[in-house]
């Protein structure tokens, strides 16, 4: 059965308390917010660039395009995990495969 | 006048709610399709522009519809179209963009807003001397569109247009799939067979597309309330936007987004002190000679700006942004880049990709073709140091 997100390809999301412990883990944390497309995709894989295999970057961010968009520019080098805070503020975990 | 009212509201409402839960931005249509082949967006943007070409054909036909928007057609359109697609590339958000932005809080895109109006000032100034100059030279015909100048009814001529549209798409969809399966070992008889096969193999694979689309819907509907608070499908944007166009192509004219910035423009600089109505382009060319006032398209785009502040706020999207310091040049150059753009060609994405190409104008054509020029130029600069898919 086809659910929402095979429509709208948007990535799983994170519990909040799953978040937190991940936050703590990651090796790289961007500051995104106030930030516009397309600089946090640029910033996303700059930063995976800089990282091993399996090392965690986490991307703050408050533009709401950028949880969808950060983890469909990087692809197949990351696996991507969102937050939602549901107050207008989001975390993009892209751990690098 | 109540009935006016009405339709403004329920039409700019419309669109503010399904632009900002679509995320319906033509930047991300065509820069992440540049950028790293995401055309999710971009299949948006098309299910839009043909669906709204279909029903104002028929409209057209039947005599349902207010008015077209034809402007003169020649370079002006490249030129200008590039100026916009550079400027809303380096915004981060087209004029429709910019617009449910300012709704959802950003103080980015009303700073980018309000450089727009800077560069339709100036435009407005520079009017009389670029009329006898770059419109005088870059000009070609009078405007026109295939629903006037063809002699196939309007309704027959969308349709096939749109069919025609959705074949060739089938056709790339079909190869790309193919070549997967076929691997290096394909002989001439059988690339023949692929070229003829191809769209039918891209039409099954738009219909499971289409089937998944549905169930998707459907299973939404289980539970409406959550539904309705997480991001939609560029699709279902589409076919919203599409209904409101449709209601106003019927009401009133095409929708467009930056004329009618432009005539806010000169509005509000004639409420503090501003003769707006002694420059030519506002008096006689924006405002027609009717004087500078409120007209119902500056206040539909004003409820754009409330349906995306609603939408946000229930989504829990609303919140004021404040920008990166290092963001504001995006916002000015953007803006200002946007406002001149717009005027040049002019049209914005909105009254040229979308509306200019569904009412089959031939001045948005070549518009169209120039503002995804100017955000291709655009993209590799940004991409620059990453490169960049296409």
């Amino acid at each position: 059965m086809p659910s929402i997100d095979d429509v709208t390809n948007a990535p799983d999301e994170l519990s909040d308390d799953r978040a937190d412990k991940l936050l703590e883990e990651a090796d790289l944390v961007q500051d995104m917010m106030g930030e516009v497309c397309p600089y946090p995709q640029v910033e996303a894989k700059k930063g995976l660039q800089d990282l091993e295999s399996g090392e965690l970057l986490v991307q703050e961010t408050d533009h709401v395009p950028c949880t969808e968009n950060v983890p469909r520019a990087v692809g197949d080098d990351a696996e991507a995990r969102v937050w939602r805070s549901g107050d207008a503020t989001y975390r993009i975990y892209l751990r690098k495969r | 006048m109540v009935a006016t009212i009405l339709v403004v509201a329920v039409v700019g409402l419309a669109l503010g709610v399904f632009l900002q839960k679509g995320r319906f931005c033509f930047v991300n249509a065509f820069r992440d399709f540049f950028a790293y082949k995401d055309s999710r967006v971009t299949k948006g943007v098309a299910v839009a522009t043909l669906l709204t070409m279909v029903f104002w054909g028929i409209a057209y036909q039947f005599g349902y519809y207010g008015a077209l928007w034809t402007p003169e057609w020649g370079l002006t359109g490249l030129v200008g179209g590039f100026v916009f697609g550079v400027g809303m590339t380096y915004a981060g958000g087209c004029a429709s963009g910019t617009l449910y932005r300012a709704g959802e809080g950003y103080l980015q895109f009303w700073l980018t807003l309000l450089f727009m109006g800077v560069g339709y000032a100036a435009f407005a100034v520079a009017f009389p001397t670029l009329e006898s100059t770059y419109f005088e030279t870059f000009t070609f015909g009078s405007g026109v569109s295939l629903f006037t100048l063809s002699s196939i009814p309007a309704g027959l001529l969308a349709l096939a247009v749109a069919g025609g549209a959705v074949l060739v798409y089938a056709a790339v969809l079909g190869r790309s799939s193919e070549t997967g399966t076929l691997g290096g070992r394909s002989d001439v008889a059988s690339v023949q067979l692929t070229a003829l096969l191809a769209p039918i193999a891209g039409l099954r694979r738009i219909a499971r597309g289409t089937r998944e689309y549905v169930a998707g819907i459907v299973d939404a509907w289980r539970d409406p309330l959550a539904a309705s608070k997480r991001p939609w499908d560029p699709r279902t944007a589409a076919l919203g936007i599409t209904g409101a166009a449709v209601l106003w192509f019927t009401q009133a004219s095409i929708v467009g987004v930056t004329g009618p910035e432009a005539r806010w423009t000169g509005y509000l600089l004639s409420q503090v002190g501003v003769d707006a109505e002694s420059y030519d382009y506002w008096g006689s060319v924006l405002f027609q000679g009717q004087g500078v006032d409120v007209t119902t398209d500056m206040v539909m785009i004003g409820f754009v700006i409330v349906g995306a502040f609603l939408a946000a706020s229930w989504s829990g999207d609303f919140s004021v942004r404040v920008p990166k310091r290092r963001r504001l040049p995006n916002a000015i150059g953007g803006g200002l880049l946007m406002g001149a753009g717009s005027r040049l060609a002019p049209g914005c994405n909105i009254g040229n990709i979308y509306s200019g190409i569904a009412e089959l104008s031939v001045h948005s054509f070549i518009a169209a073709v120039g503002i995804v020029a100017g955000v291709y130029v655009m993209t590799r600069w940004i991409y620059r140091e990453v490169g960049c898919a296409i």
